[in-house]
């Protein structure tokens, strides 16, 4: 039999508000979550100054600098997807939204060149030139491991995320009056974004 | 309220069969599916609760050697921190009543609501086959300390793993309950019209969103230190175990807040009904869940006083520990003053609502004992801890947790339970209860350590009373869970309202139909608690 | 009124639509801040903690930008930056408390 009556505040209605208060808290957790590692770094770099700025010297500061402009350009890039499609302009919404995963995998490859180069030195836990290293310093790389490849693990959930988004775009799932997808896409990448604007002078600027 | 042709079919005969249950997408189902599955992971950690129990019924050994005994504990520890206690509450009740109670027919989040039990139960088979393979169940105690947890052969992976999934679970319920709280609230009830429950699920939402996340890369960082062989708590590359501490506790002390806050938040449904008057100090009452839920991220430290963390971290914890008592005498005040001049109708959930107050009033009290720091240095790890947190934990919330059953018993199942045999199973819950924990708070001022698997001959009369007390308590678990069990299918069909409540689950039918209501729920005028003559009560049976 | 209506109703309410403009304008300014911080770490003095407060600052700044901006934030309810605040308070919190304990031990 037909169900008759239905709710004014029905919960299973699809929400905008709803789904955005969502996401909203969702990131919530995820900042917590690298927060629990930032706080680990913070301690471990208050005890270990002089440590941690040797091992710094490491890294690549212009493959950092560049991997720091792309992250920033892609938000721009899927900010502005949002904007094209809420205006109805659904091509260069998925256009925009590729740039977006263009940029992110520009971000990997880069961090791809720079992990290599680190294992090329055996500084990955357990190798030898690591595990000759002076304590801070080992804990200095420990982090950036760690950190950095839980970031990019973010950034592939990211650019999966908007694959997915452009996959509906293009049905018309996601459209002008229905956009949360792709606006939760864009929340998602931002704080993808958001992690490494604070990694990369953690990580990368010591002095 | 006409029992007249229902209309519709009830939740449960909408769909059958097995799938009708684990793909479904009703809270009400969804609610139920956890208590079938967090009920039955309470009665294997109550077994090794036993098992405990008797091993401690004279010193040296009774029954199982020093290692399968700290592997117990700690399997008991996991299963019910995380697999009961910090679900149950929220999970099978918050699932079950909270769309009632805020006049809406779901969760915001329907399928991930399902999503969260999935996780749950994969949760669970991970803790779970650590009892199979390898050396056996982590012996680590629930708190995973490093540098041990890094060390030992015992399966801490999987353990630490669930706890992580485990985690997840709760986050996603937590994020649930808060955007169906803002969102879904029937038209005319606003924050300050709504149920009291309502108010600390969504304070414990908050903690369950905040506070998990630390713990889940705390616990990250451990499976990392095992599979690498180092890690970031090992002072061999400069690591600090303490900071472990500080992570875990991060987590884990706002948690006693995710078990105590839902506890909270029944026995101020249960008391205004039973005592057929509005509560006192509504507003008190629902923003003292937010002061607790509020201050309990600043106290921490409380669980670390003798690890050789610094002195002014300690003093601090301690005097923000202190804080977070305020709001809690706030609601035992409250319910207190509640009751005072009610038309008191003594029916079990409200024993248990009693019982919780005395509870957790000793379980409080005696945290207060932890909380400053001079004493706690005499009863840190010792019997006064396992009894203030079992008398808090169990006594409060798992009291709590079996009120609950007993009052929506009828609104779930549509049928009355057996109310002698429910007076029955109370007292000797109760009793057995206070019989086996009182002994340990004596114990642990004694100086009885907590974790060991033995003890000196002087503390073996109060060890002997305790574990007597456990069958007692064993006992009364068994028959109360015969008694709901048997009832559900043999009890007396219940009304739609055998308590005479107000609020919004008691205005549609027992069981509810599929979509909740099948007419507009109607607020009470003037607050959720609003009885309009205290002294003119129906009693519907 | 079916949930197709409202929702668009909810559209309607939430006018703003963020510019492209104002999308390239935040994001100049990020690039700015960003080849700043660089640098101030490449050729500053050996400020050491200052460097470290500099650092964390600008990148809170850039952080900000990200937030209110691309995200939209500060168009949104007042509740979502309420709630963010609170957030950020708390993991302030944990950090002054770790650290406090290490620094005085």
């Amino acid at each position: 039999m037909e169900h008759a009556f239905v709710l004014p505040n029905s919960g299973h209605n699809w929400d905008a508000k709803s789904s955005k208060m969502g996401m909203w808290l969702f990131l919530f957790t995820e900042l917590l979550l690298f927060g629990g590692l930032f706080l680990v770094y913070m301690v471990y770099r208050a005890l270990n100054p002089d440590a941690f700025l040797i091992a710094s010297f490491e890294l690549n500061v212009y493959m950092g600098t560049v991997n720091t402009l792309v992250l920033l350009t892609s938000s721009m890039t899927i900010a502005m997807a949002i904007t094209a499609l809420q205006k109805g302009n659904v091509k260069l919404a998925i256009t925009l939204s590729w740039l977006t995963i263009l940029a992110a995998i520009a971000f990997l490859v880069i961090k791809y060149f720079e992990w290599g180069s680190k294992f090329e030195h055996g500084l990955f836990p357990g190798m030898d030139h690591y595990d000759s290293l002076p304590l801070g310093e080992r804990l200095y790389f420990y982090l950036y491991f760690f950190m950095t490849g839980l970031h990019a693990l973010h950034v592939i959930v990211g650019g999966i995320f908007i694959g997915v988004v452009i996959y509906f775009m293009r049905t018309g799932h996601v459209n002008k009056d229905k956009i949360s997808l792709l606006e939760n896409s864009g929340l998602y990448w931002h704080l993808v974004d958001l992690i490494w604007i604070y990694l990369f002078p953690l990580f990368y600027l010591i002095h | 309220m006409t029992e007249a042709a229902i209309s519709q079919p009830n939740f449960f005969q909408v769909k059958k069969g097995l799938f009708s249950w684990i793909f479904t997408l009703d809270h009400k189902r969804i609610g139920l599916l956890y208590l079938y599955s967090i009920g039955t992971f309470f009665l294997v950690a109550a077994g090794l609760g036993v098992l405990m129990r008797l091993e401690l019924l004279n010193p040296g050994r009774d029954l199982i050697d020093p290692q399968t005994y700290n592997q117990v504990f700690t399997l008991h520890g996991v299963i019910m921190i995380f697999l009961f206690i910090i679900p149950s509450i929220p999970a099978v009740f918050g699932n079950f009543a909270l769309p009632l109670l805020l006049g809406t027919d779901d969760v915001a989040f329907p399928r991930l609501n399902l999503f969260s039990w999935w996780l749950y139960i994969l949760g669970a088979f991970f803790a779970l086959s650590t009892l199979v393979f390898g050396d056996g169940p982590a012996d680590t105690g629930w708190t995973f300390y490093a540098p041990y947890s890094v060390r030992t052969g015992t399966n801490v992976t999987m353990s630490v793993l669930a706890a992580f999934i485990l985690g997840f679970s709760s986050i996603l319920t937590g994020l649930n309950f808060i955007v169906t709280i803002h969102r879904l609230r029937t038209p005319g009830m606003g924050f300050n019209q709504m149920p009291l429950f309502a108010w600390s699920l969504y304070a414990t939402s908050w903690i369950q969103l905040l506070a998990t996340p630390v713990i889940g890369i705390t616990l990250l960082m451990i499976v990392a230190e095992r599979f690498f062989g180092i890690g970031l708590f090992d002072p061999s590359i400069g690591g600090d175990p303490i900071l472990y501490q500080h992570l875990f506790w991060i987590y884990s002390h706002p948690a006693v807040y995710i078990m105590a806050l839902p506890a909270m938040g029944i026995v101020s449904e249960v008391i205004p009904t039973f005592a057929q008057r509005t509560i006192f100090g509504y507003k008190a009452i629902a923003y003292s869940s937010m002061a607790i839920a509020f201050v309990g991220y600043f106290v921490w430290g409380h669980h670390m006083f003798t690890s050789g963390m610094s002195g002014p971290a300690a003093w601090i914890f301690s005097i923000l520990t202190f804080f977070v008592a305020i709001p809690t005498a706030v609601k035992v005040f409250n319910w207190v003053a509640t009751l005072y001049k009610g038309s008191i109708n003594i029916e079990v959930p409200l024993l248990f609502a009693l019982a919780f107050i005395f509870n957790f009033m000793i379980g409080g009290l005696t945290g207060l004992v932890l909380g400053a720091l001079a004493a706690d240095v005499h009863v840190h790890d010792t019997y006064f801890v396992v009894g203030h947190f079992h008398y808090v934990m169990f006594g409060g919330a798992g009291f709590a947790f079996f009120g609950a059953l007993h009052y929506w018993f009828p609104k779930i199942w549509g049928k009355m339970y057996n109310k002698k045999v429910a007076n029955i199973s109370f007292i000797l819950l109760f009793v057995g209860f206070n019989v086996t924990y009182f002994p340990m708070l004596i114990l642990g001022i004694m100086g009885m350590p907590r974790r060991y698997y033995d003890y000196l001959p002087e503390f073996t009369n109060l060890n002997q009373v305790s574990t007597v007390g456990s069958w007692v308590l064993i006992l009364g678990l068994i028959i109360m869970i015969i008694n709901l069990v048997v009832s559900r299918r043999k009890g007396e069909k219940a009304s739609s309202n055998p308590w005479n409540g107000i609020t919004l689950d008691w205005q549609t039918t027992s069981p509810p139909p599929l979509h909740n209501f099948d007419k507009m729920p109607e607020i009470p005028e003037g607050g959720p608690y609003n009885y309009p003559d205290a002294h003119q009560v129906q009693k519907q049976k | 009124m079916d949930h197709k209506e409202k929702n668009t109703e909810q559209l309607q309410e939430q006018e703003h639509i963020s510019s492209y403009k104002e999308h390239f304008g935040t994001w100049a300014a990020l690039i700015l801040l960003t080849l700043m911080t660089v640098f101030v770490s490449a050729f500053g003095a050996d400020l050491s903690t200052l460097t470290v407060a500099t650092a964390m600052l600008i990148a809170t700044v850039k952080a900000l930008a990200v937030a209110l901006y691309f995200m939209h934030l500060k168009y949104e309810a007042k509740i979502y930056r309420a709630w963010l605040i609170v957030v950020m308070a708390l993991f302030v919190f944990f950090l002054f408390m770790v650290i406090l304990d290490y620094l005085t031990r």
